[in-house]
């Protein structure tokens, strides 16, 4: 199949290439209310259920990744989804962040 | 839990941590150790983009031009979730590198010491972007018969840098490496240089 077709040809747009691959998604309540979609943004919302990667749904869509950040980022537009974006654009995650990590992995 | 569409508490963060080193090296091994899930595979990101798109159009085969990368998750606690990256070692992936190094907790680079020149790009990338970073030396056989400072010579590291063994089978071990990573990345910020 033809996967640039499910996004009508726009993956080498800028739509959504700036979107992180670690970012997460998980449905609104409007997007569990959504109607008929093309199949690709359904499944997209019905992994959303729990919290989900861009790099995830490619995975698990078999698609690739440049794909999966249209459907999310067309998800988000139409207020399908809720994205929550890495705690910074370009440096690593502040201390606070830092932390709870590290007391995390301790915890494991 | 983590923050749901009716408004919970703790914002959901993702955090992301590169697992690099040559072919072979126990990059998947380690991942596998540590997700929370069976690892995953998918087309390396930006490939499109990076190859631009009229050279990307002329490629009859696009999955010629692919590269497959894992990853693995863990859940840390009900709103932080980490991504491991098996990072592809070749020097002629690093375009990809930058996407995923970009906001990155840190990497651990793995060695093999039958094999030490395979980590040096992954070092080399990862000190000109001064992105933090940790040795872990994967316990193969024969790793023991070096010493830690013939292998800190052998990298050109300096003698604070961390490093230790580990083994990549382990979760516990591997645990381990993630934990000397996050606090090298913490003692970082806290000297900015």
């Amino acid at each position: 199949m033809p996967v640039y077709a499910l996004t009508g040809g726009r993956t080498r747009s800028t739509v959504g290439s700036q979107i992180p691959v670690e970012a997460l998604v998980t449905v609104t309540a409007a997007g569990l209310g959504a109607g008929d979609l093309q199949l690709e943004y359904s499944k997209t919302i019905q992994l959303a259920a729990q919290p989900v990667s861009v790099v995830e749904i490619s995975a698990l869509l078999h698609v690739p990744v440049g794909v999966a950040r249209v459907l999310v980022s067309d998800l988000v537009a139409a207020g399908f989804l809720e994205i929550h974006l890495p705690p910074t654009g370009g440096a690593g995650p502040p201390p606070a962040v830092l932390e709870r990590l590290l007391e995390g992995l301790r915890a494991r | 839990m983590h923050a749901d569409a009716a408004g919970g508490t703790d914002e959901l963060i993702p955090l992301k941590i590169l697992i690099a080193g040559g072919f072979g090296v126990g990059k998947t091994t380690m991942v596998r150790s540590l997700s929370d899930i069976p690892p995953l595979l998918t087309e390396a990101p930006m490939t499109s983009a990076s190859i631009g798109v009229d050279e990307a159009d002329a490629v009859p085969d696009k999955l010629t031009t692919t590269v497959a990368m894992d990853f693995g998750r863990l859940t840390v606690d009900g709103s932080l979730i980490l991504y491991l990256f098996g990072t592809p070692g070749q020097s002629r992936f690093w375009f990809m590198w930058d996407e995923l190094a970009r906001g990155a907790v840190g990497a651990v680079v793995l060695v093999d010491l039958r094999r030490v020149d395979d980590c040096y790009p992954a070092i080399d990338y990862f000190e000109s972007r001064r992105l933090p970073f940790v040795i872990g030396v994967n316990t193969f056989p024969g790793s023991d018969a070096f010493g830690e400072a013939a292998v800190r010579e052998a990298l050109a590291l300096p003698s604070d840098h961390p490093l230790m063994w580990f083994d990549a089978r382990d979760p516990a071990s591997s645990q381990a490496a993630l934990v000397l990573l996050v606090e090298h990345a913490l003692a970082r910020t806290a000297v900015p240089s």
